[in-house]
């Protein structure tokens, strides 16, 4: 493997990276807003947000993604490989981002949301000041659950000609005739990242048990 | 719709796809849950030689994109003297992917469970894999289903990726029907509402089983 | 200490006034053609064995629940409806809310803020008062209910009875024109009671319109100018508390008293003022 392949491999990282850092930004507070409407049970939206997210939740990334980069421009909407990768990957991380806020929403205490509607907060207000801050805190573990799982998955964008880094490491493998050292390379890229936010989660999860704790 | 005509005739290859999908996801999930049982006692051990490394092997499988897994499994191994068609490569690559969450998953469920009636199998004389087998598992299963039946539900999923190195599952059908009638719109949402369909069956049997492991508790 | 009870026909439109008003749950009637004047000044009790829907009334007040039938009315304003017969959207509502404080049986501060902050955000967010100002009301707030060197503390550190003082601390901020309490006192240990009762009674004493849904008979004997008998739903009894500890008009209050007599020897009196822990 020449460096000129090594950094074919680093080109691709940097797409996963911004692909996927793109998808998590969107991907979070799209999520919030569909487990706020089913939160407040928000006529005709609520039930079609709970199919969306479960038809979203049952999916596979590698099938939603073919369906929006080849059915889309087929009824007229034209869109291109990273466009389909990131819809695909908003739309599915979007999806689970939603269970994760809507646990955390259920779960909070009532009480606390009466006496804010008891000093005369509006909504708005209850859920920036109050509630919020808290559901955020509680979340985050799970959140960061969920960019690991993103960043996981994010190989799939090969499929459709993205050039990322196991479809780098995938044809140099194909050229060089060698697969598996490419492999380790981006092994050794994928590796370091998801640990780091896998311990980034236990992290949280322990500063949010002992917080409870007190 | 024409084009759901079109896919509705096509329904042989179809539904060939979805055998073949639920038959590698099931065959998956039966290795890994039989080979993540026994990891789960390696990683409960108090023996460091042996529950270090596996820890280790589950550790890099918590961090390693199964479809990157799965091409290391397909186009690496040959270099390494083992030849092996799509249909194995992406079955080992499943179970062995999965061995790895289901052994943590069981794991932490173990540690979940109340130590009395553990105890008092070793009291009654139950050891070693005979008490594993008859005193811990089945309550272990039972209130680990839900976690594990998510874990199916990933597996289901992950089979799809299976399609890169041509395994003809359900979305490898959707997409040569596809590409044959041009009719991706309706191929793909028939696939997805069959995977659909296929998730809802295994939330209903997490159900049951949960209905089970409350009558028992 | 008796407050001293208004003149009846004094002239004033009462503070609250609750009119033909009921509330179920599913198929089960919980309130039952409610009528209910309070005055200003007036610290109303209401007892009431439990179920009996005390707490179901408060809350159809301030609308946290939302009666059936009937009117709510607080100083000749409707509450929940507006003039042209439409329910009240969130904004007005809360625009009504600010008028009518509340604490609650399990004290419901927002663990995220100080209890400065606890008792500021509602002027500060809602009244938009000017934070300094605000800061300054809190401060005197929580100094007559002898918390002031708890102000930087979080919720998670004070005691329950510390708590319940904040909560009302909270409610006071908003200079409502109605206190409610939601059995303020049933969720402390008994040695906690006695310090948020004192804060009541002065409350009470002071003048503030209050209607208090409590267990504590000592309390209701000596701070309240009204006893309001609830059970299964309607107002059983209405009287001047002299009169209904002692010779209660109707079976079901004697049967009621007759109860909490025989529960528990009389404790001593737990509502003497004392300093605060």
């Amino acid at each position: 493997m020449s460096t000129a392949d090594i950094f074919a491999i680093l080109q691709g990282a940097v797409t996963t990276a911004s692909l996927s850092g793109v998808a998590i930004l969107l991907g979070l507070p799209l999520g919030l807003l569909l487990a706020l409407t089913r939160w407040a049970n928000i006529p005709i939206v609520a039930p079609l947000v709970t199919v969306y997210v479960s038809i979203l939740r049952a999916t596979p990334l590698v099938t939603l993604l073919l369906l929006l980069f080849f059915a889309l421009p087929n009824i007229g909407v034209p869109i291109g490989a990273i466009s389909a990768a990131v819809l695909a990957l908003t739309m599915n991380t979007s999806a689970f981002n939603c269970e994760v806020w809507r646990a955390g929403l259920m779960s909070f205490p009532k009480d606390q949301y009466e006496a804010a509607q008891s000093v005369g907060m509006q909504a708005g207000q209850r859920l920036r000041r109050i509630v919020l801050p808290q559901v955020a805190r509680a979340c985050l573990p799970g959140l960061v659950n969920e960019m690991s799982l993103l960043i996981k998955v994010t190989p799939v964008l090969a499929v459709v000609g993205v050039v990322d880094i196991t479809r780098a490491a995938v044809r140099i493998g194909a050229e060089t005739y060698e697969p598996l050292p490419p492999f380790f390379v981006a092994l050794a890229i994928y590796l370091p990242i998801v640990y780091a936010i896998v311990c980034l989660q236990r992290l949280t999860e322990r500063r949010l048990a002992r917080a409870e704790a007190e | 719709m024409r084009d759901f005509l079109v896919v509705w005739s096509e329904r042989a290859l179809l539904l060939k796809g979805l055998g073949n999908t639920i038959v590698l996801s099931l065959a998956a999930t039966i290795a890994a849950l039989v080979l993540g049982a026994l990891g789960a006692l390696v990683l409960m051990t108090t023996k460091s030689a042996y529950r270090l490394p596996f820890a280790g092997f589950v550790d890099a499988m918590r961090c390693v994109p199964f479809l990157l897994f799965a091409y290391i499994v397909y186009y690496g191994l040959p270099s390494l003297g083992l030849n092996l068609d799509n249909w194995s490569a992406g079955l080992a690559a499943l179970t062995i992917y999965n061995t790895a969450y289901m052994a943590e998953i069981l794991r932490g469920a173990w540690v979940a469970q109340p130590a009395d009636p553990i105890d008092a199998g070793y009291a009654f004389g139950f050891t070693g894999l005979g008490h594993f087998r008859r005193i811990v598992l089945p309550p272990l299963l039972l209130s680990a289903a839900p976690v594990v039946g998510n874990q199916i539900i990933q597996i289901v999923k992950d089979s799809a990726f299976l399609t890169v190195i041509a395994l003809p599952e359900l979305t490898h059908a959707a997409s040569s029907i596809q590409s044959r009638h041009y009719i991706p719109f309706a191929a793909f949402i028939t696939a997805v509402l069959l995977y659909w369909t296929l998730c809802l069956v295994i939330e209903a049997g997490v159900a049951a089983i949960g209905r089970v492991a409350e009558a028992r508790r | 200490m008796n407050s001293p009870i208004p003149a009846a026909g004094n002239g004033h439109r009462p503070v609250l006034t609750v009119a033909a008003l009921s509330k179920a749950f599913s198929s089960l009637c919980v309130l039952e053609n409610i009528n209910l004047q309070v005055h200003r000044g007036e610290t109303i009790c209401l007892l009431g064995p439990s179920g009996s829907g005390k707490s179901t009334l408060l809350r159809c007040i301030n609308w946290l629940e939302k009666p059936d039938s009937g009117q709510v009315y607080l100083n000749g304003e409707r509450i929940g409806v507006t003039t042209g017969g439409v329910l009240m959207g969130d904004r007005e509502m809360s625009a009504i809310r600010t008028r009518i404080g509340m604490v609650f049986q399990h004290f419901a501060l927002w663990p995220h803020l100080t209890v400065l902050q606890n008792i500021m955000a509602a002027p500060v967010y809602v009244q938009r008062r000017p934070k300094a100002q605000a800061r300054a009301e809190a401060e005197s707030l929580l100094a007559s209910v002898g918390l002031s060197e708890k102000r930087d503390a979080f919720p998670a550190k004070l005691s329950g009875g510390q708590k319940q003082r904040v909560g009302i601390a909270r409610a006071l901020a908003m200079r409502p024109e109605l206190l409610l309490f939601d059995e303020p006192t049933s969720a402390l240990d008994p040695e906690l009671v006695g310090e948020v009762l004192v804060v009541i009674r002065r409350l009470a004493h002071d003048g503030m319109t209050m209607v208090v849904v409590t267990h504590e008979m000592d309390f209701a004997r000596e701070a309240a100018n009204r006893i309001v008998f609830l059970d299964r739903g309607r107002v059983v009894e209405t009287a001047r508390p002299d009169t209904f500890f002692v010779a209660p008009a109707t079976e079901r209050a004697r049967q009621f008293l007759q109860r909490y007599e025989n529960s528990s020897a009389r404790p001593a009196r737990r509502d003497r003022p004392q300093s605060f822990a």
